[in-house]
């Protein structure tokens, strides 16, 4: 007798597999549509697309010519600024609340993080527009500027409060609750066993979370990455305090894009030019790939800590 | 004495640090809550009930709150079955090659700038249809919907313990009874609180319908394949503008979506112990 092993398929695989098809295939449809439309910018400036400085938008296709690299500067350089801000918070965040609230406030604490993590970021964004930037510009860059005027840096009057600045700043109040979230949960997973080891010898609780924060680290950083990845990936509340403006400038108080809001503000009317859509599909993919390595690399390094926790 | 007294001052000196960075991280939200109800009770009083129900050229938001309504009940109809159906199957598969690949790609997915979604989905709706439509807005949504519900789905079921489904084997029933009639009933609350704090969060997003719902705030929406607008699309166009009143306008937007939200967003976080956002 031949035995002849067949496909297995229930009626659970029937009703579940084209539903994970469905999706894998839409993400692939989405990387294609990338692909074919940022082609004709690959094909007529080459890689200049990403490593140049200049926005030409002419009805004359032949004068055309747009490199994005201010945008991509803008973007690596807000989501700093925001990890920057983000950090230290999230940090202090998950000891305070892990070590030292008690159970009611740590209750109130969680939920408000989670309400920030929720938030729609449109309130976000006419926050950062109406009060965040005419605050910076008041209480952060008119007293630069007053006290210090002897970095040269800093000598030209900032005109407005729309910059990175406010960007990495509005970015940075945004992404913390997704770092804490991360974060707290990797503190509360540290085995209390090491806590009462640290306690026994007598240290302080300040000495003892170094040792713990220690034990964390590959978590915190996973935390740092994805949170980095939410910070370049966010489009509205940046396009509105960002200024919007081609500047290749490590100034924190000039205005600037990122590739996000580049692609908010140009796309709707870059259909009058011939070969602008394409670059902004192009500037898509480059945000494509950007948050698709950052995930990936969070997510696997989160995983492999939660794994030798568990252990 | 002295260094101990020197570590016992660092320990205070930690405690207050941390308390101050704490209190720092959760002054904006308190602010943003505080600043969007001050200025937006103003222009929601001036103008009375009108602003919820009238057009934009009464002074009113009533075609973006229809919207936004809309737009999140298609976006439900579309996404939740097919998310639904993903998060049983990486619930089912936690160790298969396709059962990892699938939770990784939701969790990909749930952090995907969602900017992309929305221009995607004006390449392969808006274009050929060669029209914004509420349809294209709703398919952008589901797409950022789909994760969130499937994870939801995945860790509620996840948390019912093994036995149920021994017990249900041991009485031979299929595997798909197993699941859909034993262990999603028994999961209903954590699958409903996560489909609710899901189609939450998606209504308030704005950017995968910039280029896709197209904006409607003068008539109230036609059917589905015509533009709509959204309260948060309507405050993102409202912010940009130069004149005052607009500004008000978006302040009084921003107020209606913000208790729409926390309205549903805090008794569904109350009931539950974690979210993932």
């Amino acid at each position: 007798m031949i035995k002849i092993k067949s496909v297995k398929m229930d009626a659970f695989d029937l009703i579940t597999y084209p539903a994970v098809f469905f999706v894998f295939l839409l993400f692939l449809w989405m990387l294609l549509v990338y692909f074919t439309n940022s082609l004709p910018a690959f094909q007529r400036e080459g890689l200049n697309v990403y490593l140049k400085n200049i926005w030409i938008a002419s009805e004359i296709p032949n004068k055309e010519y747009y490199g994005i690299l201010a945008a991509i500067w803008g973007s690596l350089y807000t989501s700093l600024i925001a990890l920057a801000i983000a950090l230290p918070l999230s940090i202090s965040y998950s000891i305070f609340v892990g070590d030292y609230l008690p159970r009611k406030f740590k209750e109130f604490m969680i939920i408000v993080s989670d309400i920030m993590a929720g938030l729609p970021t449109i309130i976000y964004g006419i926050w950062g527009a109406f009060f965040l930037v005419p605050f910076i510009k008041n209480w952060v860059m008119d007293p630069v500027y007053e006290y210090l005027p002897f970095i040269s840096k800093f000598s030209q009057k900032p005109a407005s409060g729309f910059s990175f600045l406010s960007a990495g700043v509005l970015l940075g109040i945004m992404i913390t609750p997704f770092i804490s979230a991360v974060v707290r949960e990797a503190y509360g997973m540290v085995p209390h066993t090491y806590r009462e080891a640290a306690y026994s010898l007598g240290l302080t609780k300040y000495e003892a979370t170094k040792i713990l924060m220690g034990y964390i680290k590959p978590a915190i950083i996973s935390g740092v990455i994805l949170g980095f990845g939410r910070a370049i990936g966010e489009t509205v509340a940046v396009s509105l305090v960002v200024g919007n403006a081609f500047n290749l400038s490590a100034n924190p108080f000039s205005p600037g894009y990122t590739i996000s809001s580049l692609i908010a503000t140009q796309y709707g009317n870059s259909f009058i030019y011939e070969h602008m859509t394409s670059v902004l599909y192009a500037a898509g993919l480059f945000l494509f790939f950007i948050g698709l390595i950052i995930n990936l690399l969070g997510i696997y390094l989160l995983r492999r800590w939660r794994k030798n926790v568990s252990l | 004495m002295y260094p101990f007294n020197l570590r016992k001052l660092k320990d205070l000196l930690f405690l207050v640090i941390t308390g101050i960075l704490s209190l720092l991280m959760i002054i904006p939200l308190l602010h943003i809550i505080f600043t969007v109800f001050v200025e937006g009770i103003g222009v929601i009083i001036r103008v009375g009930p009108i602003f919820v129900t009238g057009t934009l050229s009464d002074g009113g938001i009533g075609p973006a709150i229809a919207g936004t309504f809309i737009l999140t009940f298609l976006a439900s109809i579309i996404g939740i079955p097919i998310a639904f159906a993903v998060g049983v199957y990486a619930y089912e598969y936690p160790d298969s090659i396709i059962g990892r690949a699938t939770t990784a790609l939701l969790e990909i997915m749930l952090e995907f700038p969602t900017i992309l979604v929305g221009l995607f989905v004006t390449q392969i709706i808006v274009i050929p249809m060669g029209t914004y439509s509420a349809i294209a807005g709703a398919f952008s949504l589901a797409i950022i919907l789909m994760p969130y519900v499937a994870v939801y789905t995945k860790e509620a079921m996840s948390q019912i313990p093994f036995t149920f489904r021994e017990a249900a084997f041991g009485l031979g029933i299929s595997k798909i009874k197993t699941v859909f009639l034993i262990i999603a009933p028994i999961a209903k609350r954590g699958i409903l609180t996560g489909l609710l704090i899901s189609i939450a969060k998606v209504a308030g997003e704005t950017a995968p319908l910039l280029f896709t719902a197209g904006g409607l705030y003068q008539s109230y929406p036609q059917g589905i394949t015509n533009p709509v607008g959204a309260i948060p699309l309507l405050i993102y166009t409202l912010v940009q503008s130069p004149s005052p009143s607009d500004h008000a306008m978006a302040w009084g937007a921003s107020l209606v979506l913000l208790l729409i939200f926390l309205g549903v967003f805090i008794p569904l976080r109350l009931s539950i112990k974690e979210v993932k956002l």
